[in-house]
């Protein structure tokens, strides 16, 4: 079934005059069941990556901020080697300079050999690092009288950040994250270079193969355009629930998520 | 505030014993800039001794140094006979304690802060009871029920279950001073309370504090300009200016005949 339908659209597109649109080339791409897999992948990576990219960034911007210069020195050379450097260089240093460095260790099997995980590891690394500064800010952006008042209530410094301001810093956090995960979905395109099987290199497969270069790079954007309007409506959604929220000045509680989808429970 | 139900925290007076606050030359500097230059003050359980002084002065400093919201740089600070934010070692030496020590050490002292500081994303009901069940381990529905009280004696009992954006200023304050309240704190410290609330909402603020005074002989340390709280209410009026305590005097003195030029100057420009 995949071979014929891979084989049509070869057919349709091999047929079709050199220059100039092929509906028939272009439908027989579109229709092509291959296209299914590589989608799946880039939802995944920017789910799972973002995701990770979100955890490590709380802890960076925490280290940023801290008064230790100890702390805030490696934290800092963190952030200036990834947000210094261009993502696709990252990705293939990460899965192939360390497996030239380390004579390809088996302890760096993951990052050496399975390039989905190699990639996947990278982007959050990556990811963190703007993280970090999209909480850091968000930190930052709540009252210091907030902190005052935690611990003159005898709260520690870990409830205080917990209980009091990392709830107020979601308010400025959620919006911007939400938008990195769209980001996110586009950057797995990147992961072409180390030959993950994702959207971008299904679409040079097909014009490799048959120099249909517009109807392929289309169809690839079609699915893009799909993923990124499906994260664009969680996002609305999320925003939404949130702007009410932020209204009444009640931050984000755990199970928001829940909330905005579900529907709001009465509190 | 009809007919609020009487207070009902601890604070019995007690006479004799040790100060509940035993401040002993205390330093503090921002790099270059002295800001307290040796400031000494004793406070009695059940006094309320009220500070004043122009800004810049150093009396929210020193207030905030009370219970180690900020750093000393020499001298100590005792509440109830304990030392405040540092341990003596070895030598006779301060050292900082732990940022735990120091948090069981707060639990002790309330405070009220002059923009109140309520959680925004807590209700009313939620920022009383968050230190009681979060810092003091007390069962919800027990910090509930005293919350309830507490609520009524500052006269706010309807809400509860409102966010603080929803109250005005002096409902935020006196729920402010509720929440410190449920702590059981050994002394109140007030940081200009009535400074940042519209001027006709400063009386129920006031009348909240004068209550703890009176009916629980609640040991306060104010800092604030109101002079007829001052007046009313105070044991003793404090004025400290550049860094050190320029008057220290019953009310009707420090009013009246205030010794110190500097304090006759600064009481003709707020009198």
């Amino acid at each position: 079934m995949t071979m014929g339908l891979l084989l049509a659209a070869v057919d349709q597109c091999a047929t079709a005059p050199p220059s100039g649109f092929s509906f028939p080339c272009f439908q027989s791409i579109l229709l092509s069941d291959v296209w299914f897999g590589p989608a799946l992948t880039v939802v995944i990576i920017t789910v799972v990556s973002q995701t990770a990219g979100v955890i490590l960034g709380l802890p960076l911007a925490l280290g940023k901020l801290s008064r230790n210069p100890l702390v805030r020195a490696p934290v800092n050379f963190y952030l200036w080697i990834f947000r210094g450097t261009p993502l696709v260089l990252q990705l293939i240093f990460v899965y192939d300079g360390t497996a030239q460095l380390t004579g390809n260790s088996p302890l760096l099997f993951f990052l050496n050999r399975e390039m989905l995980i190699s990639g996947a590891i990278t982007l959050a690394l990556n990811e963190a690092a703007y993280m970090a500064e999209i909480i850091r800010s968000g930190l930052q952006a709540v009252d210091p009288g907030q902190a005052d008042a935690a611990k003159a209530l005898g709260m520690t410094r870990w409830q205080t950040l917990r209980r009091i301001i990392l709830p107020q810093a979601m308010r400025v956090v959620v919006p911007p994250t939400t938008n990195e995960y769209i980001n996110m979905s586009k950057n797995t395109s990147l992961l072409l270079f180390i030959a993950v099987h994702e959207l971008m290199q299904e679409a040079a497969s097909f014009y490799s193969s048959n120099l249909r270069y517009f109807e392929s790079l289309a169809v690839a954007a079609i699915y893009y355009l799909a993923i990124t309007s499906a994260l664009t409506f969680v996002q609305r959604r999320i925003e939404d629930r949130f702007g009410e929220r932020q209204e009444q000045r009640a931050a984000v509680k755990p199970g928001f998520l829940r909330r905005a989808f579900i529907g709001a429970g009465t509190e | 505030m009809a007919s609020p139900s009487p207070l009902t925290v601890g604070g019995v007076k007690e006479d004799g014993g040790a100060p509940v606050v035993r401040a002993t030359d205390v330093h503090k500097r921002y790099h270059d800039l002295e800001v307290l230059k040796g400031i000494s003050l004793t406070v009695q359980r059940a006094e309320v001794v009220v500070i004043m002084g122009p800004s810049g002065g150093g009396k929210s400093t020193f207030l905030r140094c009370l219970n180690h919201l900020e750093k000393i740089d020499s001298g100590k600070i005792e509440i109830n006979g304990h030392l405040i934010g540092y341990k003596e070692s070895t030598g006779g030496k301060l050292k900082e304690e732990s940022d735990r020590a120091v948090a069981r050490q707060r639990a002790e002292i309330g405070m009220v802060f002059q923009r109140f500081n309520l959680f925004p994303h807590m209700t009313i009901l939620e920022n009383i009871i968050e230190a009681p069940v979060h810092v003091r381990g007390i069962p919800r529905e027990e910090a509930k029920k005293r919350a309830a009280e507490l609520l009524e004696q500052v006269g706010v009992p309807e809400k509860a279950s409102e966010y603080p954006i929803r109250l005005s200023g002096g409902q935020q304050q006196r729920v402010a001073i509720a929440r410190a309240l449920a702590m059981d704190p050994k002394v109140m410290l007030f940081d200009e309370p009535t400074s940042a609330l519209d001027p006709e909402l400063v009386g129920e603020v006031l009348e909240t504090m004068k209550r703890l005074a009176r009916e629980i002989h609640m040991t306060m340390v104010c800092v604030t300009h109101e002079v007829g709280f001052a007046r009313e209410v105070a044991d003793r009026a404090v004025l400290i200016d550049g860094g050190v305590i320029v008057e220290d005097a019953p009310p009707a003195t420090f009013f009246s005949s205030p010794t110190h030029p500097r304090t006759q100057q600064f009481l003709s420009k707020i009198l």
